[in-house]
């Protein structure tokens, strides 16, 4: 489930969890990587990946549910 | 739990458009401390936070005579809302709305494309097109720095749950929590202004994921349930309305998108186009939203948003402004599922319900509460409606601060503690219910017992139920966490709205549009149409009702 973050390209700068209007990054500590405590939350408005100062560290997953139909 | 005190002139819960530009114009007015106290961050908060990219406004150099252009106002998006406003708090909106763009266009939100002032979408064809494109993607960290630079004081993570009233009708602050940590915030404030977005969750989410909706998640009529509960009257809380787009993927829009809504096999299902038009997309939506669900519950089948044939300089216009719309994700989505607008039809659905009514408030700002404000979407919305009212009620509130002298909470610390031991208890409670549990049985009940077409039995027997709901969520619900007890406040909020909708729908023996359907009562009652149908916390504590032109 979202967001999906690259440990081994994150910082750790924590913008991601400070700018998240749902705070699914809750309970996540500075210096430390973001934890992902309630991805059912998520907005998918994609707040954390505008934000993330390193391009493509955070991705978010679209989840199955929501996946669109077209013809 | 900890307390902290915040002592300020104006408070503004909420920090979406209305509450940073009323906090702006606070400033601005003489309010020497300004306090946003805002839920999750300014940044990207509300209904607005990713983005918009359309205002609606006039522009005497481009509109030309305003009866004309106000005109064409009442057959547009939010024709209802406007009317419902009425004739003088609609012309204050739109007659201030130009000042607005150029006050944007100066701290940096660019209200221009290519150097003019593009005006498309939500009008029918023929008709005075009011929305102003605008690329609005970074407008909330814009605004966020605006009112730093005015040093507003912004509070993020800080949930406002109750106000507080001297005991006689007057606001003299607030109460609010930490969303992060185990902490009470009291806010003596001298004037405080509501702008606290929409009201969702109150229905079942248009797919089976509760969070996935057109609407910011995070935002559940707060404003409204705390003015009601501090005694102010709210207006047409059983009024309602759906939103629709990309079935599935609701957090997406729907009128940036260019095409034609047709069936299965290409027909057309509205009269208004033929073809994609960029600057008039397809009215067929802005008239029954639930188009698409009574095409599928009456075995016609699916409806598309047919974007096939138009010219790849549309496309990239469409892509241009979804993306300050705040789609980014869904044109990602897009292209990892391969799908090429020019060749496919993306299917599109009705989302969930909402209310539409909420907390009267004058071009003044003001409510029926002494030292109470309010604006945006706590009554009519969209962005160019808490712009220019979250300005005015700013400024209102800022010159009414300056004539209080005492806002001595101490006064009324019986009512302070009483709170505090509910959350306490929320808190303390090891085992029980948690919020997820009371979201979801309200809205079983207002699927079932108060959605579109409802009569008294129905009415009544959901009521029944849902007070059973409420005095147990109020006896048995636990948090965790701090991040739990916003939850448990937010459901307690929209338990207490969803009653006064029962009550509301109750009274109005009538039928109105295509939303608030009474078997019971087929007809819509036109002796109804120039009054508000008010609602108030009466002296015994249950709500009471009213019809009066406002």
């Amino acid at each position: 489930m979202p967001p999906v973050i690259n440990k081994e390209k994150c910082k750790a700068c924590g913008i991601c969890a400070d700018v998240c209007p749902m705070d699914v990054f809750f309970g996540t500590k500075k210096g430390e990587f973001p934890v992902i405590t309630y991805p059912e939350e998520c907005w998918h408005e994609g707040a954390c990946v505008q934000e993330c100062p390193i391009e493509g560290v955070i991705k978010l997953r679209i989840p199955l549910q929501m996946m669109i139909c077209y013809k | 739990m900890e307390t902290q005190r915040v002592i300020c002139d104006v408070l503004c819960v909420g920090g979406g458009i209305a509450g940073l530009m009323a906090a702006i114009a606070a400033s601005e007015n003489g309010a020497v401390k300004v306090v946003v106290a805002e839920k999750s961050n300014t940044m990207h908060s509300g209904a607005a936070g990713m983005g918009n990219d359309h205002f609606q406004c006039y522009i005497p150099d481009v509109h030309g005579d305003y009866e004309a252009f106000a005109n064409d106002l009442l057959y547009g998006q939010f024709a209802g809302r406007i009317s419902a406003m009425g004739r003088e708090a609609m012309d204050f909106w739109f007659k201030n709305s130009y000042e607005i763009v150029k006050l944007w266009e100066s701290w940096g939100i660019p209200m221009k494309y290519e150097g003019r002032y593009e005006f498309a979408g939500h009008s029918f064809p023929g008709q005075t097109l009011n929305h102003l494109k605008y690329s609005g993607f970074n407008q909330k960290p814009i605004l966020t720095k605006q009112a730093r630079e005015h040093s507003v004081e912004i509070l993020n993570r800080v949930m406002v749950f109750d106000l507080i009233t001297d005991g006689q009708g007057k606001v003299i602050g607030a109460l609010g929590i930490s969303t992060r940590e185990d902490k009470l915030i009291e806010f003596e404030a001298k004037s405080v202004i509501l702008g606290t977005g929409p009201c969702v969750r109150m229905w079942p989410a248009p797919g089976l994921q509760d969070f996935n909706r057109p609407l910011p998640p995070s935002c559940t009529g707060d404003g409204r349930a705390m003015a009601y509960r501090a005694g102010a009257e709210l207006v047409d809380l059983e009024l309602t309305a759906v939103h629709a787009g990309p079935k599935y993927l609701a957090r997406a829009g729907q009128a940036t998108w260019i095409g034609v809504l047709r069936d299965r096999y290409d027909k057309p299902v509205g009269t208004f186009l033929t073809k994609p038009n960029r600057y008039y997309n397809d009215m067929t939506l802005e008239v029954n939203k639930g188009i698409f669900n009574e095409y599928i519950k009456s075995g016609k089948g699916p409806i598309y948003m047919d974007t096939r044939g138009m010219s790849e300089e549309d496309l990239q216009y469409m892509l241009y402004w979804m993306k300050h719309e705040g789609n980014i994700e869904l044109i990602k989505h897009l292209a990892e599922e391969g799908i090429d607008l020019r060749k496919n039809a993306v299917e599109f659905m009705t989302y969930d319900m909402h209310i539409v009514g909420g907390i009267p408030y004058n071009s003044k700002g003001q409510t029926s509460l002494e030292g109470l404000y309010a604006a945006g979407d706590e009554w009519a919305g969209g962005i160019s409606c808490a712009a220019v009212f979250g300005w005015s009620a700013g400024k209102n509130a800022a010159l009414y601060a300056t004539s209080v002298t005492s806002t001595d909470l101490d006064k009324v610390k019986t009512d302070i503690n009483t709170r505090k031991e509910m959350l306490q208890d929320l808190r303390s409670r090891k085992d029980g219910p948690k919020w997820q549990e009371a979201n979801y049985a309200l809205q079983q009940i207002m699927r079932d017992y108060c959605y579109t077409v409802k009569s008294e039995p129905l009415l009544e027997a959901g009521l029944e139920t849902l007070i059973r709901l409420k005095e147990k969520t109020h006896q048995y619900l636990m948090a965790e966490n701090p991040h739990e007890l916003m939850h448990c406040l937010e459901v307690f909020n929209l338990l207490d709205l969803a009653e006064l909708v029962f009550v509301g729908s109750l009274d109005r023996k009538e039928t109105r549009g295509i939303n608030f359907i009474r078997p019971d009562y087929i007809l819509t009652n036109p002796m109804l149409d120039a009054k508000r149908h008010l609602i108030r916390k009466g002296p015994d504590g249950l709500p009471v009702t009213e019809w009066r032109k406002i």
